[in-house]
């Protein structure tokens, strides 16, 4: 079992070639994962979930799935039932635009303007039924303090040259830099749990950092000291407004 | 076959095989021992691969070239990203894999087995094999990486 | 279209994770739509998958080319299980490579670039049937 398992829902769109709503199905699930939902949601890619792919199984069996099909003949519904279990909800494009009066959507390669509304309803109803699978309040915009709060350190740190997008901290270190990884992590880490700058706290603090760096043995007090020093000076920045 | 280590970040299991060693930003590096002790096979863990996305193209330094700790060794390129691998050792490059010219896509395919990515000589194995991350330290790095990943969305 | 000219069914995965999924869906309109509208029929994987009697008498009908925007290869792998025989399969990246200017970006929508990677794969595939097609005449005249 995960050790990172957070309750989220996967998104099974049809995608259907052949009608207009297929592709209105595509375009209103990625609006969702995307736009609207994109912390609460993840992509479940229907051929890929249909030739096999485990990942994809064993996530809809782990989590609840919503389908957007866009005819009757509900494919990703189907498929997701078949192959993993039956969906905590499931949309069906024209069903939709016939109930709330829209006009049919047409051009399936591109949509034209009632097509653009329909994808509009659809991604609207979607994340509502995203909402209710996870016990949200229906309409839950993401607070106020996720989408406004100001760039963390690490954001704005150096990512290693990897692609990873790890955060690398350069330091000085018996003359030399020395980039160490996940720095503002550990230090955000530390501080979330309450721990100061006393010697218990700057132990666990050096030992974290052996984890996620190679620290050569023979420097290892300069670097425990430049790691202490770092801690420091990003404890006093956090007092600073 | 290794064992592996595992956690599932959503519907993305990423793997990490026991029998070698890491860099922290995600290289895998195995001792040929005993066949050959003077050397090791690189390749890419399997969370970089799949975070890096589908494999375009890779290029390796060819056969012959000496390299120091954290000189370029190759790039992979994905339809996502460029991702540069310095050498984790010190050495020259003594083979490098056929298969990334014709079907790079193994790297994602089979990263820890038939997508290596070059085997070094080595000139300095003890000293840079200290450098680097037993397989249960780059497990942990690894999970607390995709965790913050999934924050940032 | 015209179901007597049909030649091969379409048959792209659509995948909707990455790009490359956009690009094999925008190929697939550009080849039945555009440039063998005569000879061509799409049809959408997941019908063929789950059963649709219509979409299986195709497959039977007529050979597939699949375009999938992956090395998973989901369209080619689900059109041999699903009973058919696979004329042409394609690859976007294997495209791709031979084209790297044409970086695609984007799912909803595609850049220029994709746009353009999925009108040279189109193409590809349209001589590629033609290529064919000449090949069958030729034999049939021997």
């Amino acid at each position: 079992m995960s050790e990172l398992l957070e309750r989220k829902v996967g998104i099974v769109a049809c995608s259907g070639e052949e009608l207009a709503e297929g592709t209105v199905a595509r375009l209103a699930a990625l609006k969702v994962l995307n736009e609207l939902r994109p912390r609460d949601t993840v992509t479940i890619c229907l051929p890929l979930f249909l030739a096999g792919g485990a990942g994809d199984r064993a996530f809809a069996r782990l989590h609840p799935t919503i389908t957007v099909d866009g005819c009757d003949l509900r494919c990703a519904a189907r498929g997701t039932e078949k192959y993993s279990s039956k969906p905590a909800a499931s949309l069906v494009v024209n069903e939709l635009v016939a109930e709330c009066g829209l006009k049919r959507p047409e051009g399936r390669r591109r949509l034209n303007a009632a097509g653009q509304k329909a994808v509009e309803a659809t991604a609207e109803r979607l994340a509502a039924l995203v909402d209710q699978a996870l016990g949200k309040e229906v309409g839950t915009e993401p607070a106020a303090e996720e989408t406004t709060r100001p760039l963390h350190e690490e954001e704005r740190e150096v990512a290693c040259s990897c692609g990873s997008g790890v955060a690398v901290t350069k330091l000085s270190i018996d003359g030399r830099t020395v980039e160490l990884v996940a720095l503002p992590l550990i230090f955000r880490h530390l501080r979330d749990r309450g721990l100061g700058q006393d010697d218990e706290a700057a132990r666990e603090l050096f030992d974290t950092v052996k984890i996620y760096n190679a620290v050569p043995p023979e420097a290892e007090a300069s670097y425990r000291e430049a790691v202490r020093r770092e801690y420091a000076t990003y404890c006093q920045k956090e007092k600073t407004p | 076959m290794p064992e592996y280590l595992e956690t599932t970040v959503d519907k993305f299991t990423f793997r990490v095989a026991k029998d070698r060693l890491y860099t922290p930003q995600g290289a895998w590096v195995f001792w040929m021992k005993p066949e050959s002790p003077n050397r090791v096979r690189i390749g890419l863990a399997d969370y970089l691969q799949q975070r890096s996305g589908d494999v375009a193209f890779a290029t390796v330094k060819p056969v012959g070239t000496k390299l120091a700790v954290g000189e370029m060794l190759g790039e992979i390129e994905t339809i996502k990203t460029m991702v540069e691998l310095p050498s984790p050792v010190s050495g020259t490059v003594a083979e490098v894999n056929a298969a990334l010219d014709v079907t790079p896509e193994v790297v994602n395919q089979d990263p820890y087995d038939k997508g290596w990515l070059a085997v070094i000589e080595t000139t300095a194995w003890e000293a840079d094999r200290a450098k680097l991350l037993e397989p249960e330290a780059y497990f942990l790095a690894m999970q607390a990486e995709a965790k913050e990943e999934l924050k940032k969305l | 279209m015209n179901p007597e000219k049909t030649r091969v069914v379409v048959v792209p995965c659509s995948g909707i994770g990455k790009p490359f999924g956009t690009v094999s869906r925008e190929a697939a309109y550009e080849l039945c739509e555009e440039l063998r509208p005569e000879s061509t029929r799409l049809v959408a994987l997941a019908k063929l998958v789950l059963g649709d009697a219509a979409a299986r008498e195709l497959l039977a009908q007529y050979p597939a080319v699949t375009i999938d925007g992956c090395k998973q290869m989901c369209a080619s792998k689900m059109v041999k299980q699903s009973g058919g025989t696979v004329a042409h399969e394609v690859a976007v990246l294997d495209v791709f490579r031979r084209h790297k200017e044409l970086k695609p970006e984007g799912i909803a929508e595609l850049n220029e670039a994709g746009r353009k990677l999925a009108r040279v794969l189109a193409e590809e595939v349209a001589a590629s049937l033609d290529s064919s097609e000449q090949t069958v005449k030729g034999a049939s005249h021997v």
